[in-house]
């Protein structure tokens, strides 16, 4: 009987002509899906690689051109020379923080096109660094890219409506769900295998075809990661086959049956995250960054204001920087104290929106409960390494990068200045005081491969067994329903 | 035949229940959206008045220094909205709305607020906009899919035609209360631009009224498709289908789509290799060469032998030449950018002939001032800004420098010279020619959808001499 099933069903959807329209339909979603992020996050990967190719070549260039710096005995403007510590620092230097998407990025861009991915390193107050960007077009970000989550988290799902809406209700209205009864076959067995058929053509061609693009043009991707990635949209799709099979169950017609499914699918996919977005937005508000530019502005003025005295505490700090224990010192020493100074002026205030976005964070954690919608593109986002925690960590990274380059530059220009390198002229110089770019510290990440939580995936299987069972027990109410009326009959 | 229709669709919408649920709900997400996106432009709005005030007074306040520093020092303007941005923010969160004017460098704007959000803002946010351009039109569909095919089913429609009523009448009633019913949605937001329109001391007529009148095309061209596609199908159950693969495809798939095929059609490079450009041709041997050239020049035309003889300050002078040499440079480079992306707007424009969602999409965001274009006026305004101050401050290097014993500074007087930097949005007919084909997109799908209904009426007196 089960094979009578399957057969009769597979041969409906192909008189349909669906087999081979929905096998077409995912693929094509698949295929483009893929090489459209595959596109994006090869662009992105080839700005790092320029990036880190610039610095090199900058590195080299220098190397090649310091026996004539050597030799030359005219004056150079020291913000022009590149052989100049202080140039280097506040104007030259070619030294970049990036971050490499992973072999992952095409299943979900997430955050990727608005976060920065590399930073330009100079000397100056890291509110002026971190706050670099990419400059694209604006409606691009915000339309999101056209990728492997949003076929997940918004098409499968409609598709899987599209196909499955009727099943079982188009044979008890039809009366084909009696005949089979009186041969022996069951409602619970035609439901199941009318949805497992239908949404199988739907997902596995998705995901074979995703997969396969995966392994065969992303360099690097391990199996743990394509097994998540599998888990992830096999739990998804089966969270609305459940579904599916929780409406069908209720013995409605078919209208009424893809009514009800739109009406949840528009509330999982589009009302609930929008409203959980605009709560969260408005329960952890970020603060405005039109005042911050406020507070930077202060924060600068004060310590200018107060520059000899923001450099009696800078040597306070530093006592190994002072020129002979004194306090006289080159306007390079004073500008790195200064921007010491603005940056931690400015620390209670990036805290704030640090504070804001981890609260916000850990609101949606929380509510992410509320749509399996919430749950998946999360998780996507994270496997795709795309997500706040490799971000949070890829900017931590930075931020040690640019201590460590004001830790170099302070040194380096302090120990010049006893020597009394800078001494030749005013506003120029003719001693080289960096022969060697190289000797600037260079970025690099150690950042891990993303740490995710299947936590609550758990919670969408629940959920999914839930409506599982429910269904279940109505169809079999069904059954004994319609036993009794072939009986009678 | 409308007063009846009207009586007989309330009678079924209050059988079924559903509807009224739907709409209520549908009610109250907009007017939730309606007020936070009030909220949101209050605390923007007092925000750029608070720091813009706080900068001009910091500038004007800086104390006895050199112009050139007071150039370094610089200023930062903040870009303002327009009362409409509270129903649309458009690319608000997607562009910074800072921009730092300083000496020698044409700096791009700053913080996007998107950067702040956490990933699950990339779902959207429940904007009145968003509810316009994306749940109204279901709503619609969920409303109006029955209309005519459920009457077709139900046999009804026979009879309807058979006592005499005419179909094209029939068919307009319909539409019209379906028309009429999403119209009412459109009641606070009408009624929010009514009031920015009588509270506000610069009032945007034209733009409030473009604005309507586009949501109400938009509305009336997803009521005359519910309709058309009711009318045609033999089911309501076909017809309910086919309108949901068509809201997905027009407002969540091909905007996405259009939006990337015209970055891949327009490709730009990136922001690193636009800088190393900047200051690849700016700080060059040319550049030193030009001053070297200009310095000759002015010595010649003054007949001295040494910038010291000069009866101004030589400084001064190179400053101001630097700047408008460095000016031409950002000129080239910021067109060939602006260029690109001028052109993936015009592209996306384009895919509005695909979908009306792109076309009143662009239309809303031009109208609030929350696009590209209108960032990109405020960007050009804060640009001349920055090279007006770098005049005044210059040529004041030029003409004083050379009295003062020791190291120029100014004062006050000079800061006061320099205007303060009020932003004001040119008026809506400026930038029309930027919106045409959005304009056209929306006039070709008013015409096809009309073919469509003429369509489906000719189909309905065949039915009815059947």
């Amino acid at each position: 009987m089960k094979r009578l099933i399957l057969a009769t069903e597979l041969k409906n959807l192909w008189r349909e002509k669906l087999v081979l329209t929905l096998f077409l339909t995912t693929s094509v979603l698949a295929l483009v899906a893929f090489f459209n992020a595959h596109y994006f996050a090869n662009k992105q990967r080839d700005v790092v690689l320029a990036a880190q190719q610039m610095q090199q070549q900058t590195i080299q260039n220098a190397k090649a051109g310091l026996p004539e710096r050597l030799a030359s005995t005219e004056n150079h403007k020291w913000w022009e020379d590149p052989y100049d510590l202080r140039g280097q620092a506040f104007y030259l230097m070619q030294n970049y923080a990036t971050k490499t998407p992973l072999a992952t990025a095409p299943i979900a861009t997430g955050q990727a096109d608005v976060l920065p991915y590399y930073f330009k390193m100079l000397i100056k107050e890291k509110q002026h660094i971190v706050h670099q960007y990419d400059y694209v077009h604006p409606l691009s970000l915000l339309l999101g890219q056209f990728d492997l989550s949003f076929v997940v988290i918004y098409l499968l799902p409609l598709l899987i409506i599209s196909i499955c809406f009727n099943a079982l209700a188009s044979e008890r209205q039809g009366g084909q769900l009696r005949l089979l009864m009186l041969q022996g076959g069951s409602a619970t067995h035609l439901l199941t295998y009318q949805l497992l058929l239908r949404s199988a053509l739907i997902v596995m061609p998705f995901l074979l075809i995703s997969s396969l693009l995966l392994v065969i043009i992303r360099d690097q991707m391990g199996v743990t990661e394509l097994l998540s990635y599998n888990l992830i949209v096999l739990c998804y799709s089966g969270f609305w086959i459940a579904l599916t099979a929780w409406v069908n169950s209720r013995a409605k017609s078919a209208a009424n049956n893809a009514a009800t499914l739109v009406t949840c699918w528009l509330a999982l996919v589009i009302v609930v995250p929008a409203l959980v977005n605009t709560s969260i937005a408005l329960l952890d508000p970020t603060p405005s960054r039109i005042h911050y530019i406020d507070s930077l502005r202060a924060a600068s003025d004060d310590a200018q204001k107060a520059s000899e005295k923001t450099l009696a505490q800078y040597f306070q700090d530093h006592p190994e920087l002072a020129k002979n224990g004194s306090g006289a010192s080159d306007y390079a020493t004073k500008k790195i104290a200064t921007i010491n100074s603005v940056e931690r002026a400015m620390e209670v205030q990036d805290a704030r929106f640090l504070n804001a976005q981890q609260a916000q964070q850990q609101s949606a954690q929380k509510l992410q409960y509320l749509s399996p919608a919430l749950i998946v593109q999360t998780l996507l986002v994270d496997l795709a390494g795309n997500g706040l925690t490799r971000h949070h960590a890829f900017m931590s990274e930075v931020e040690a990068h640019h201590q460590a380059l004001q830790r170099f530059f302070a040194n380096e220009i302090a120990k010049a200045n006893q020597r009394g390198d800078f001494a030749p002229c005013d506003g120029c110089s003719t001693k080289p005081t960096l022969t060697n770019l190289a000797d600037i510290p260079q970025f690099s990440s150690e950042l891990a491969t993303p740490v995710y939580s299947y936590a609550p995936l758990i919670w969408l299987l629940l959920l999914a067994v839930g409506l599982l069972l429910i269904a279940k027990r109505r169809v079999n109410k069904l059954d004994s329903a319609n036993n009794k009326e072939v009986l009678v009959v | 035949m409308l007063q009846s229709t009207f009586k007989k669709e309330w009678l079924d919408t209050k059988r079924q229940g559903q509807t009224l649920w739907l709409s209520g709900i549908a009610v109250l997400l907009l007017l939730l959206a309606c007020v936070t996106g009030f909220k949101s432009h209050q605390s923007y709005q007092q925000a750029v008045n608070e720091v813009s005030q706080s900068e001009q007074l910091r500038w004007l306040n800086q104390g006895e220094k050199g112009p050139h520093s007071a150039a370094h020092y610089g200023i930062y303007v903040v870009k303002p909205t327009t009362p409409l941005a509270a129903l649309d923010d458009g690319l608000q969160a997607y562009q910074g709305n800072v921009l730092r004017l300083e000496a020698h460098i044409r700096n791009d704007s700053l913080f996007r607020s998107a950067q702040d959000n956490v990933p699950l803002s990339r779902f959207g946010s429940l904007s009145p906009a968003f509810v316009l351009q994306v749940l109204l039109p279901l709503l619609i569909i969920l409303i109006g899919y029955p209309l005519l095919a459920r009457e077709r089913e139900q046999g009804t429609l026979k009879q309807l035609l058979a006592a005499g009523a005419s179909p094209a009448k029939l068919f307009f009633a319909k539409c019209a209360v379906l028309f009429t019913l999403s119209c009412l949605f459109l009641l606070p937001v009408a009624l929010f631009l009514l009031y920015s329109q009588t509270a506000s001391e610069a009032p945007y007529t034209l733009r409030n009224a473009l604005f309507l009148l586009s949501y109400l095309i938009y509305l009336l061209l997803w009521a005359l498709i519910t309709t058309t596609l009711s009318s045609l199908f033999p089911t309501a159950r076909r017809a309910l289908i086919t309108l949901l693969t068509i809201w997905a495809f027009a407002t969540l798939l091909l905007p996405k789509l259009a939006m990337n095929i015209a970055t891949t059609l327009h490709p730009q490079g990136s922001g690193q290799a636009f800088q190393a450009k900047l200051e690849s041709e700016v700080y060059t041997d040319a550049r030193l060469d030009a001053i070297e050239k200009f310095k000759q020049q002015t010595l010649a035309q003054y007949g001295v032998s040494q910038v010291a003889d000069l009866p101004f300050d030589y400084a001064g002078a190179q400053l101001q030449f630097g700047e408008q040499y460095a000016d031409k440079i950002f000129d080239r480079l910021f067109k060939a950018r602006l260029e690109q992306l001028e052109a993936q707007s015009q592209s996306y424009q384009l895919a509005g002939l695909l979908t009306p969602f792109i076309a009143v999409q662009t239309l809303s965001m031009a109208t609030a001032a929350t696009d590209f274009s209108h960032q990109q006026s405020f960007e050009n305004a804060a640009e001349q800004h920055r090279r007006l101050m770098q005049e005044v401050l210059n040529f004041n290097q030029r003409d004083h420098g050379h009295k003062a014993q020791g190291h120029y500074t100014a004062g006050k007087e000079l800061w006061q010279q320099i205007p303060e930097f009020s932003y004001q949005y040119p008026r809506f007919t400026h930038y029309l020619p930027h919106y045409a084909i959005s304009l056209i997109s929306l006039a070709f799908w008013l015409i096809v959808l009309v073919l469509l209904s003429l369509f489906a009426i000719k189909k309905l007196r065949l039915e009815e001499q059947r």
